[in-house]
C-alpha cells in the first residue's frame, strides 16, 4: 500500500501550503515508509508516499504521461499492468510500476477506462492541459480513500482520513467503485457488475469453475518483487489462501529470488485456538510458519493507536483489527512487505452464522450483497489499515472481480446452509476445494466451521478490553451516553471507550459519521435481525452469539454461563462469554 | 538502534492516576517509534517508574523484546546500544552462576549490575544508553548510563512533581519537563548517590595533556580494524555509508576485507540474498564529487554499491522533518543530515537495518582543514581532544538522529574505546601537517593503510583530500538551502533576530530559517540550550579561532572557507571560474560553535556578519 494526498484548487499558493501538505502527507507515512514525493502544478498539489512493492528502484510517485501533462499519484495494485502495456503500444513507460498504466490509459481513453484495471486503487489523476482532474476507488473498497471539501473551494482526496481532517470543513469516505470527476463535477459509479442489483441468479453450482477462479485470484497476486507470506488463521478462508499460493509459489518471480517455501503468519494469545488450528495446516502444507504471541495488556496499550490508524469506533472492528496490528508490526520487522489475507469470503459465501437463520434464497442472497456493498466500512478497512500502519500491505484474493462475478452468479439455492443434505456454512467453497486426489487441505480442516477472530486469538481477548473499558468509564458516564454521542451512540463501556479515544483523534462530527452504526446480530446488517424475532431483542457485535449453530460450541463451552441470555439459549452451551449485550453494528451502505 | 523513554519517581499513584500516567507514557514513547519500528514494551514497576522500549531488531530479532530483566525479574532494564564484548561478559557471568533469559546483547547488564553495582559502566565495550531500576530492596532505585562518547543520543529532564524523565530524544520529555538538558555522554546518574552526575569514562586523553608515545602505523592499523570487525556483529543485512572520502573508504575497505568470515556465522537466519558481498550506499545530486568518488573506492573493492540521489528540491521539503528528528538548529549539522536523512529512507527501504560509517576521523586526527593552522602540537593536541568531547552534539547526533529517523542503526568505528585510546596517545606532533615532509591532514591514519602487496585502497584515494560533505553531495546544495531561507526570511526579520532570539542569535537567513522551525517544535526554553552555539570557523571550536587573526573577523560554518588549504579548491575555482569557494565565505557564519563543555554551550561573542 501506499499513501496518497491530493489538494485540487487551494486558493493560497505560497510556499506555507507546501509545507502544509507536506506535514499532512506525512502523516500517511506509515503507508508507505520506502520514499515519498510531492507533484505541484499552479494551485494543485499530488504527493504520494510510496511502499515499493514493484519496481523498488524506479517506481517513485507521482507517475506521468511520456511529456508529463497528465500526473498521478495512486494507492493500488494493477494485476493486469501487462496485458494493459501491451495494448498500448504507442506509449512509452518511464517505470516499471504497475501503476503508471493509469496515467497512459487516461491519455487513450479518456474518463472510461477504469474498469479495464484489475486490482485494487485508490488514485487522482491531474490533467494539466485543462486542468481537469478525476479521482476513483476500487470496486469493492480494498483501498481506503476520503475526499473533503476545504472552505477556500479546493477539493481534498487523502488514503485516511488523518490527513484531511484537519483542513477540510466537511469529508465523507469515498464510495467504492466510484469515480469523482471535476468535469462534471460528481460521483458516478463506474462499478456496475451483474450482482449488483441483487436479482436473484440462477446459474447452477460448478465446482471446477469456482475452484479455477479462486485459483486465478491467488496467482495474480503474487505479483511482487518482495518477500511476501499468507496470514494464516487456521480458519477455512486464510487456510485456502495459504494453500493456493503455496501450491503455485514455485512459478513466480518472487521464489526464485527469495526462496519458494511459503511464509505464513500467526498471532494470538499463548495457547489459543487459532495458534493450534494454523500451526496445524501450516504443518500440512510444509510453510516456514511464525507464530507471534500477545498479551492482554500488549493489546490494550496498543489501543489508543488501532483507533487512529483504522479510524474506526466500531467496537467488532476495533477488537479484530488489535492482533492484527501488532502482528503486521512483527511481520515487518521480518523484512516482509506483502501479505495475502481471507477477508471477503464470509460476505460472498453467506459465512456468518447468523446466515443459518435466512428464511430463504433470495433473502440469503441479498444479505451477501448488502454485506460485500458495506465490506470497505468493515473487513476491508481493518485489513488495509491495520496492515499499512506498519508498512505491510495486505492482498485480498476473494474480492477479484472476476471471482466476485462468479461466485455472485450461483443460484443461492446451494449456498443455503442445508442440514438435511449435509451442507454447512460456505459449503460452495468447501465443496470446490475437495480434491481427493490431490487435496488442498485435509478434510477436517476444509469442513471445519468457523471461529470469529476475536474469540480466535484468544478467549480473555474481550474480556480483557471490556474489564479495561469498565475501568475508563463509569455507569453515570453511560448513562448519559445519548447525549454526549446522539449519533450512533454507544450501548456499552466498551463501545464508549472507543469512542471516547475516536473523538479524541477526530473531534468533527463529518469524521463521526463515516463509521457506520445501527442494529446488528453478529455481524448482520439490520436487515437481517429481521430474521429471527428474538434477536432484535439482544443485539450481539461477536459471532459468539451465533444463536446454537456452532457445532464445536456445544462440545467444548463449559459452564461459564453467558450471563446474558442467548436467544436460543441452551444456558451457556455457546461461548458466549457475557457477550450478548448489545452493541450496535452494521452496515450503513455507502454514500 | 532503539528508543528509550522512562519516567521514574512517580510516587505509588492512585490507580485512576496510574492508568493515565501508563496510557500517558504510552503515548510519549510513541514518539520514539522511528527509532525501534520492530516492537514495543513498557514495565510499570510498583506504579512507581515506567521503562518503555522501542525496539530495533538486529541481534537476537526473535525472542530480545525488552525491557530486559535478571533472573527474578527484581532489575530490570530499557537498553538502547549495542554491547559487542557480550559474548565475553555472558561467558564470564555465566561462570558466575548466572543464566540469561533471551540472546539480545543487552541483557549482560541487569546480570553485571547483580554482580557489580553500578561500577560495571566501563565494563561494557560499545555504544549505549540505558535506564536500570532496581526492586530488590524494597523501594525501587534506578541509575541510568550514556556511552564515553555519546554515540547514542539521550535526555534527562525533571517534573515539577519531583520524577525524573530519561529519554533517547528530546521529542518525547520535552513538554512534561521543567527543565531538561542533554544526558552528558560517559556519565551515569543514580538515585542511590544523590541524584548527581558521576563520569565514568575517565581515559588518559580526557585531561588533554599531551601524549608523548611515537607513532605506530602498525599498531593504529590493527586497532582500527579490529573496531570495524567488532562492529560486524549482526543478525540483519547490513552496508557501509560510502561517501568515497578517506574515512568511509577505509571502513569500507575493512569491512568488505572481513565480511566473508562474518557472513558465515550469521547463518542462523534466512539468507536474503545478501550474500558475503558488503553493500555500500552513496547519495548525492546528480553528478556530485560524492557519487563520482564513492564509485570508484566501490568498484576498487567490489562492493554491491548502491547509488541515490536526490533534488534541491526533495532536500528542502525534507528540512522540517530533519529538523524535527535531528532536534538542532546548528546550520552545518542540518545542512549534513538532510543528505543522509534521505538516504537513511532509501537504505532502509532496502530491508538493510544496519550501516557502519566514518564518524569521528576527523575529530581524532585533525582533519578539518584549519588544522593547518594549528600553531603548534599542544594547540593541535587539545583542539582534537575539544572536537571528540563536542561529537555528541555535532556528527554524532547527526549520524544516529538522521539515520534513527527511519529505523536504521549507525555505527562509528573510529569512536570505538579501545580505538581512541591508542589514536590519542600518539604524540601530536605526527598529526601535525607538514608540507615540507609531505603529510597532509589526517596522514598517520592514511600512512598506516598504505600496505604493499594487498592494498586496501589506491594510492590517490587513500591521500585525497578532504571534501566536506555537505560539498561532496553536490554545489548547489548549500545555494539552494540559501535561496530558500531567502525567500522565507526578509531583512527585517534578520535585522530583529537579537531580540527574538537573544541566545545563539542567527547570522543569516539560513540560520534564522532553521531557528523558526525548531522553536516551533521544540518551544521551551531548555531546548533552546541543547544546541550548542558561539564563533567557528570551517567546524572548529571558538578557542581555535584565536589561531588566526584573520578568521574571528570571518568566521564560516563550512569547510569552504578553508582558508586556502585545499589544493583542490585553488584548481576547481580557477577552471571553472566560477566560485563555490567565495560566497560561502562572504555570506558567513551561521556558527558553528563546537563547545567544550558537555552541558555548557559557549556565547555567541564575536560579531558574525549577516
Amino acid at each position: 500500500m501506499c499513501g496518497i494526498l491530493a489538494v485540487l484548487g487551494v486558493a493560497d499558493v505560497s510556499l506555507a501550503k507546501r509545507s502544509r501538505i507536506i506535514e499532512l502527507s506525512r502523516r500517511l507515512r506509515h503507508r508507505g515508509p520506502d520514499w515519498s514525493g510531492l507533484h505541484c502544478h499552479q494551485d494543485c498539489y499530488l504527493a504520494h508516499q510510496r511502499l515499493a512493492i514493484v519496481d523498488p528502484t524506479s517506481g517513485d510517485q507521482p507517475l506521468y504521461n511520456e511529456d508529463k501533462t497528465v500526473v498521478v499519484t495512486v494507492n493500488g495494485e494493477i494485476y493486469n499492468h501487462e496485458q494493459l502495456k501491451a495494448k498500448l503500444t504507442t506509449h512509452k513507460f518511464q517505470t516499471g510500476s504497475d501503476c503508471e498504466v493509469i496515467a497512459h490509459l487516461y491519455e487513450e481513453y479518456g474518463e472510461e477506462f477504469v474498469d479495464m484495471l484489475d486490482g485494487m486503487f485508490a488514485f487522482v489523476l491531474l490533467d494539466t492541459r485543462d486542468k481537469s482532474f478525476i479521482a476513483a476507488r476500487d470496486a469493492i473498497g480494498i483501498c481506503p480513500l476520503y475526499m473533503g471539501w476545504g472552505l477556500d473551494g479546493s477539493v481534498w482526496f487523502s488514503s485516511e482520513m488523518k490527513a484531511l481532517s484537519d483542513d477540510c470543513e466537511r469529508f465523507i469516505t469515498f464510495p467504492p467503485g466510484h469515480l469523482y470527476s471535476s468535469k462534471t463535477g460528481g460521483l458516478r459509479r463506474w462499478y456496475n457488475p451483474p450482482w449488483f442489483s441483487e436479482s436473484i441468479p440462477s446459474t447452477p453450482y460448478n465446482a471446477l469453475l469456482l475452484r479455477e477462479m479462486f485459483e486465478k485470484s491467488v496467482t495474480k497476486r503474487l505479483m511482487a518483487d518482495v518477500p511476501f507470506g499468507v496470514l494464516l488463521s487456521g480458519g477455512l478462508d486464510s487456510s485456502l489462501v495459504a494453500s493456493v499460493a503455496s501450491r503455485h509459489l514455485e512459478e513466480t518471480k518472487v521464489a526464485r529470488q527469495w526462496g519458494n517455501k511459503l511464509h505464513t503468519f500467526c498471532i494470538g494469545l499463548k495457547g489459543s485456538p487459532d495458534l493450534k488450528a494454523a500451526r496445524e495446516v501450516a504443518d500440512y502444507l510444509g510453510t516456514v510458519h511464525h507464530e507471534f504471541n500477545f498479551t492482554v495488556q500488549e493489546g490494550i496499550d496498543a489501543l489508543e493507536e488501532v483507533i487512529y490508524h483504522i479510524e474506526t469506533y466500531d467496537v467488532t472492528t476495533i477488537r479484530a483489527s488489535t492482533p492484527m496490528f501488532l502482528m503486521s508490526r512483527k511481520i515487518k520487522s521480518l523484512g516482509v512487505k506483502m501479505v495475502l489475507s481471507g477477508e471477503g469470503s464470509d460476505e460472498i459465501f453467506g459465512g456468518y452464522l447468523y446466515f443459518h437463520k435466512a428464511p430463504n434464497k433470495k433473502e440469503f442472497h441479498e444479505e451477501t450483497c448488502r454485506k460485500i456493498k458495506s465490506l470497505h466500512l468493515y473487513d476491508c478497512l481493518r485489513a488495509n489499515k491495520a496492515t499499512s500502519a506498519w508498512g505491510v500491505e495486505a492482498r485480498v484474493p476473494f474480492l477479484d472481480k472476476s471471482f466476485i462475478n462468479v461466485a455472485m452468479d450461483i443460484d443461492p439455492e446451494w449456498k443455503m446452509i442445508r442440514r438435511d443434505l449435509g451442507r454447512i456454512e460456505k459449503w460452495v467453497i468447501r465443496n470446490a476445494f475437495d480434491d481427493e486426489k490431490r487435496p488442498y487441505l485435509p478434510k477436517h480442516i476444509l469442513y471445519r466451521q468457523k471461529e470469529q477472530f476475536s474469540d480466535g486469538v484468544g478467549y480473555s481477548w474481550i474480556d480483557g478490553l471490556k474489564d479495561h473499558a469498565s475501568q475508563h468509564v463509569s455507569d453515570s458516564m453511560m448513562m448519559n451516553a445519548s447525549f454526549v454521542y446522539p449519533e450512533n451512540t454507544p450501548t456499552t463501556k466498551e463501545g464508549y471507550y472507543y469512542r471516547m479515544i475516536f473523538e479524541k483523534f477526530f473531534p468533527k462530527p463529518a469524521a463521526r459519521s463515516t463509521v457506520p452504526g445501527g442494529p446488528s446480530v453478529a455481524c448482520s446488517t439490520a436487515k437481517a435481525v429481521e430474521w429471527d424475532a428474538a434477536w432484535s431483542k439482544n443485539l450481539d457485535p461477536s459471532g459468539r452469539a451465533a444463536l446454537g449453530v456452532h457445532d464445536a460450541a456445544y462440545e467444548d463451552t463449559p459452564g461459564e454461563a453467558p450471563a446474558a441470555i442467548d436467544p436460543v439459549a441452551d444456558n451457556g452451551l455457546h461461548q458466549a462469554i457475557g457477550e450478548s449485550l448489545v452493541k450496535p453494528v452494521a452496515p450503513a451502505t455507502a454514500v | 538502534m532503539c528508543g528509550i523513554l522512562a519516567v521514574l519517581g512517580c510516587g505509588a499513584e492512585a490507580p485512576q492516576q496510574a492508568n493515565k500516567r501508563r496510557a500517558r507514557v504510552l503515548e510519549l514513547s510513541r514518539r520514539l517509534k522511528h527509532r525501534g519500528p520492530d516492537w514495543s514494551g513498557l514495565r510499570q514497576v510498583d506504579d512507581d517508574c515506567y521503562l518503555s522500549h522501542q525496539r530495533l531488531a538486529i541481534i537476537d530479532p526473535a525472542s530480545g523484546d525488552q525491557p530486559l530483566y535478571n533472573e527474578d525479574q527484581s532489575v530490570v532494564v530499557a537498553v538502547n546500544g549495542e554491547i559487542y564484548n557480550h559474548k565475553l561478559l555472558r561467558d564470564r557471568l555465566s561462570a558466575a552462576g548466572h543464566s540469561f533469559r533471551t540472546g539480545s546483547d543487552c541483557e549482560v547488564i541487569a546480570h553485571l549490575y547483580e554482580e557489580h553495582g553500578e561500577g560495571f559502566v566501563d565494563m561494557l565495550d560499545g555504544v549505549f544508553s540505558f535506564v536500570l531500576v532496581d526492586t530488590r530492596h524494597g523501594s525501587s532505585s534506578f541509575m541510568a548510563a550514556r556511552d564515553a562518547i555519546g554515540v547514542t543520543p539521550l535526555y534527562i529532564g525533571w517534573g515539577i512533581d519531583g520524577t525524573v524523565w530519561i529519554s533517547s530524544e528530546m521529542k518525547a520529555l520535552h513538554d512534561e519537563c521543567e527543565h531538561f538538558d542533554i544526558f552528558p555522554p560517559g556519565h551515569l546518574y543514580s538515585s542511590t548517590s544523590g541524584f548527581t552526575f558521576r563520569q565514568w569514562y575517565n581515559p588518559p586523553w580526557y585531561d588533554e595533556t599531551i601524549p608523548s608515545t611515537p607513532y605506530n602505523p602498525a599498531a593504529l592499523r590493527e586497532a582500527f580494524e579490529k573496531a570495524v570487525t567488532k562492529r560486524l556483529m549482526t543478525d540483519v543485512p547490513f552496508g557501509v555509508l560510502l561517501s568515497g572520502g578517506l574515512d568511509s573508504s577505509l571502513v569500507a575497505a575493512v569491512a568488505a576485507r572481513h565480511m566473508s568470515a562474518t557472513t558465515t556465522k550469521n547463518a542462523g537466519g534466512n539468507d536474503h540474498g545478501w550474500g558475503t558481498k558488503l553493500h555500500s550506499f552513496c547519495v548525492g545530486l546528480v553528478g556530485s564529487p560524492d557519487l563520482k568518488a564513492a564509485r570508484e573506492v566501490a568498484d576498487y573493492l567490489g562492493t554491491h554499491h548502491h547509488e541515490f540521489h536526490f533534488t534541491v528540491q526533495d532536500g528542502i521539503d525534507a528540512i522540517e522533518d530533519v529538523i524535527y528528528h535531528t532536534e538542532t538548529y546548528d546550520v552545518t549539522t542540518i545542512r549534513a543530515s538532510t543528505p543522509m536523512f534521505l538516504m537513511s529512507r532509501k537504505i532502509k527501504s532496502l530491508g538493510v537495518k544496519m550501516v557502519i560509517s566514518g564518524e569521528g576521523s576527523d575529530e581524532i586526527f585533525g582533519g578539518y582543514l584549519y588544522f593547518h593552522k594549528a600553531p603548534d602540537k599542544d594547540e593541535f593536541h587539545r583542539e582534537t581532544c575539544r572536537k571528540i568531547k563536542a561529537l555528541h552534539q555535532y556528527d554524532c547526533l547527526r549520524a544516529n538522529k538522521a539515520t534513527s529517523a527511519w529505523g536504521l542503526e549507525a555505527r562509528v568505528p573510529f569512536l570505538d574505546k579501545e580505538f581512541i585510546n591508542v589514536a590519542m596517545d600518539i604524540d601530536p606532533e605526527w598529526k601535525m601537517v607538514r608540507p615540507d615532509l609531505g603529510r597532509i591532514e589526517k596522514w598517520v591514519l592514511r600512512k598506516a593503510f598504505e600496505v604493499e602487496g594487498h592494498p586496501f585502497l589506491p594510492k590517490h584515494i587513500l591521500y585525497r583530500q578532504k571534501e566536506q560533505f555537505s560539498d561532496g553531495v553536490g554545489y548547489s546544495w548549500i545555494d539552494g538551502l540559501k535561496a530558500h531561507a531567502a525567500s522565507n526570511v526578509t531583512d527585517k526579520m534578520l535585522s530583529n533576530a537579537k531580540f527574538i532570539f537573544p541566545h545563539n542569535t542567527p547570522t543569516t537567513k539560513e540560520a534564522y530559517y532553521y531557528r523558526m522551525i525548531f522553536e516551533r517544535l521544540f518551544p521551551e526554553k531548555p531546548a533552546i540550550l541543547t544546541v550548542p552555539g558561539g564563533p567557528s570557523v570551517a567546524c572548529s571550536t571558538a578557542k581555535a579561532i584565536e589561531w588566526d587573526a584573520q578568521w574571528s573577523a570571518n568566521p564560516d560554518p563550512s569547510g569552504r572557507a578553508a582558508l586556502g588549504v585545499h589544493l583542490s579548491a585553488y584548481q576547481s575555482e580557477s577552471e571553472s571560474g566560477e566560485q563555490h569557494v567565495l560566497p560561502d565565505t562572504m555570506a558567513a557564519g551561521a556558527k558553528k560553535p563546537r563547545t567544550i563543555k558537555v552541558t555548557t554551550t559557549t556565547p555567541p561573542g564575536v560579531a558574525i556578519e549577516g
